[in-house]
């Protein structure tokens, strides 16, 4: 007799089509749950205490025996020609198109149409392998298509419902007439298999694709904006998405490579200080007459001019200490964490000085900057080196900081210990 | 006209009764029936399709799918078996009836239907005469006639073609 139950899928789920079309050459009754809604409904405790994996397709018979797992609900649903006669070879047949189904075309197929679908992120590299691959395993197929009407014996079987399903979103979105036009017999195949009246019967507004779907990167930012409510599709994105991409993705130029697409990300990639008000304290003009006047003015300028409340001064002083040896060695140690966050310079300045000589010296440094934390913590970039300094805050007001600022920014005077001033060096 | 036999065994894929189907003295192939005598190889073949069988129904589901029905059963009885026995005639005919299934399972529609049957039964003999090699430069069409042959049904008592060797030279040459 044949299986009855309900299928629990959202709509246009390639995945449930298997089970549907199934049941469609079988005379299964299955009808799909109406009141089915994905995120919420497979979320429910009564829903995972019959299906653990909260996933989609699920199916539930009459007589109470649950199936998760699309290949599993569409054997169950299936008829002896779907599940390949009597013969067990011709069973182990349909079993390896069905693997090759899951392992070849899925990946393939999902990762180069779900970015342009946009529930994934885009990524040239990954779209182009993606394709490559989905290639190849259209080429296989077209060499079977070649001498054979169906993929096991001479009649439909499981085998062809499960790849005919995976192949679906290719056919739908990406495989253009030319660039299908290379795969004539797999192109045969599939729409003899789609015109079947019982595939017509659970396809009910299937198109082949006429025009390439394009990358749209506003379909993106949609999903992802939305990915918190109960989008259809979701399912297919997976949990550890990472998100970063998202800033790219938002470029509204279709068809850039991904350097230009780098690049024009760049300018755009926001100054975190830009949180911060900006005070009435101008870094570019303190730096401009450091830079050309004698510390005797260029110090009172600083203080005249600083405002304490937008901004802050540090006191850096390396922790290791000890582990200094060759002074050039020291001071590619500043220079190199001055290059790291070379983007802090538009709110910040610094000078960080060596004092004493080889194998004996200690570096420690006056920092300037926008707001009043530890502007490292702003950005991930910035974060590298800070970790090996110990940072104290000074009070703008005391003469304590005055003669420190005065000795630093004027590469004079001796450390805590009486080491003598070795070099300095200014980030600007 | 195509001979009494092809008629014979698409009545016996239907299951039919078999009536007496002969050649009446104008050469006009007739076929005996209950009530009246039916002349004329595509009016016959028209009157076998009135049954319930899947492949009836598949041939009249729909006025397009008959017609093109129709016109590969005239271009059967008409080409087909006309250029038979000329051998130039028949490398080409084969050729185009490759390149047509290019792109198609069936010559009509997307499913069996009696237009495959009356080509499987008028092509068959030419089909046994062609060499492996021949049969390499018809790999749609051997395709689609090794699928036929298979059912059971349809190949009935005739023996089974031997498609194995192209299986072999398919994955080297390609449909083109």
């Amino acid at each position: 007799m044949a299986a009855q139950g309900t299928l629990y899928t959202y709509p246009e789920n390639f995945r449930a089509y298997k089970a549907l079309i199934a049941a469609q050459f079988s005379g299964a009754k299955v009808k799909v749950a109406q009141d089915f809604v994905f995120g919420e409904t497979n979320k429910t405790e009564a829903f995972l205490k019959k299906f653990p994996s909260g996933k989609v397709p699920a199916f539930e018979a009459n007589d109470g025996k649950v199936l998760s797992e699309s290949n599993a609900i569409a054997y169950f649903l299936s008829n002896a020609q779907l599940r390949g006669g009597n013969c067990v070879y011709q069973q182990a047949q349909i079993q390896q198109w069905i693997s090759f189904a899951e392992n070849e075309v899925v990946p393939a197929s999902c990762a180069w149409v779900f970015p342009l679908l946009g529930i994934m992120p885009f990524n040239k590299n990954a779209v182009e392998q993606a394709k490559k691959d989905a290639f190849a395993v259209l080429e296989v197929l077209n060499k079977h298509f070649l001498g054979n009407t169906f993929l096991v014996g001479e009649r439909i079987t499981l085998a062809d419902i499960v790849v005919f399903s995976n192949l679906l979103h290719l056919f739908q979105y990406v495989l253009e007439p030319t660039v299908r036009a290379p795969f004539t017999n797999v192109t045969r195949w599939f729409n003899t298999i789609l015109n079947q009246p019982q595939v017509l019967a659970v396809l009910k507004n299937y198109q082949v694709c006429a025009k390439q779907l394009q990358f749209d990167p506003k379909k993106f930012a949609e999903f992802q904006a939305k990915s918190g409510s109960a989008a259809p599709k979701k399912e297919a994105v997976k949990k550890d998405e990472k998100k970063p991409a998202a800033k790219k993705e938002k470029e509204p130029v279709e068809e850039m490579d991904a350097a230009e697409l780098a690049l024009a990300a760049e300018p755009k990639s926001k100054d975190p200080f830009d949180a911060l008000p900006k005070g009435t304290f101008n870094f570019d003009d303190f730096k401009r007459v450091y830079s050309n006047e004698e510390e005797a003015k260029s110090i009172p300028y600083f203080f005249e001019k600083f405002d304490a409340e937008n901004y802050s001064i540090w006191y850096g002083e390396y922790k290791y200490n000890h582990e200094l040896t060759k002074t050039f060695m020291s001071c590619n140690l500043i220079t190199g964490m001055f290059q790291r966050i070379d983007k802090m310079r538009k709110a910040a300045f610094a000078s960080v000085c060596l004092f004493g000589g080889d194998n004996d010296s200690t570096i420690s440094g006056i920092w300037v900057w926008r707001g009043q934390d530890l502007a490292f913590e702003l950005s991930p970039d910035w974060q590298v080196d800070y970790e090996v300094y110990d940072w104290k805050k000074l009070d703008a007001k005391s003469e304590e900081t005055k003669k420190l600022v005065t000795q630093y920014f004027s590469w004079a005077g001796e450390d805590k210990q009486g080491r003598k001033f070795n070099q300095g060096k200014i980030f600007k | 006209m195509p001979n009494i036999d092809t008629l014979k065994r698409i009545e016996n894929f239907f299951h039919l009764a078999n009536e007496k189907i002969y050649n009446n003295e104008e050469k006009v192939i007739c076929r005996k029936g209950k009530k009246e005598t039916i002349s004329g190889f595509c009016t016959i073949l028209q009157t076998l399709l009135d049954n319930t069988h899947e492949v009836a129904k598949n041939s009249k589901a729909s006025f397009e799918i008959q017609a093109q029905v129709q016109s590969w059963i005239d271009y059967a009885s008409l080409y087909i078996y006309a250029g038979k026995e000329d051998k130039h005639i028949c490398k080409q005919l084969l050729q185009e009836l490759n390149s047509y299934l290019e792109d198609k399972s069936y010559f009509v529609g997307q499913s069996l239907t009696v237009a495959d049957i009356a080509v499987f039964y008028t092509i068959y003999d030419l089909m046994k005469r062609q060499t492996p090699l021949e049969k390499e430069n018809l790999l749609n069409l051997s395709r689609w006639f090794d699928h036929l042959q298979q059912i059971d049904d349809i190949r009935q008592n005739l023996e089974q073609i031997n498609f194995t060797t192209i299986y072999l030279h398919g994955w080297a040459t390609g449909t083109r």
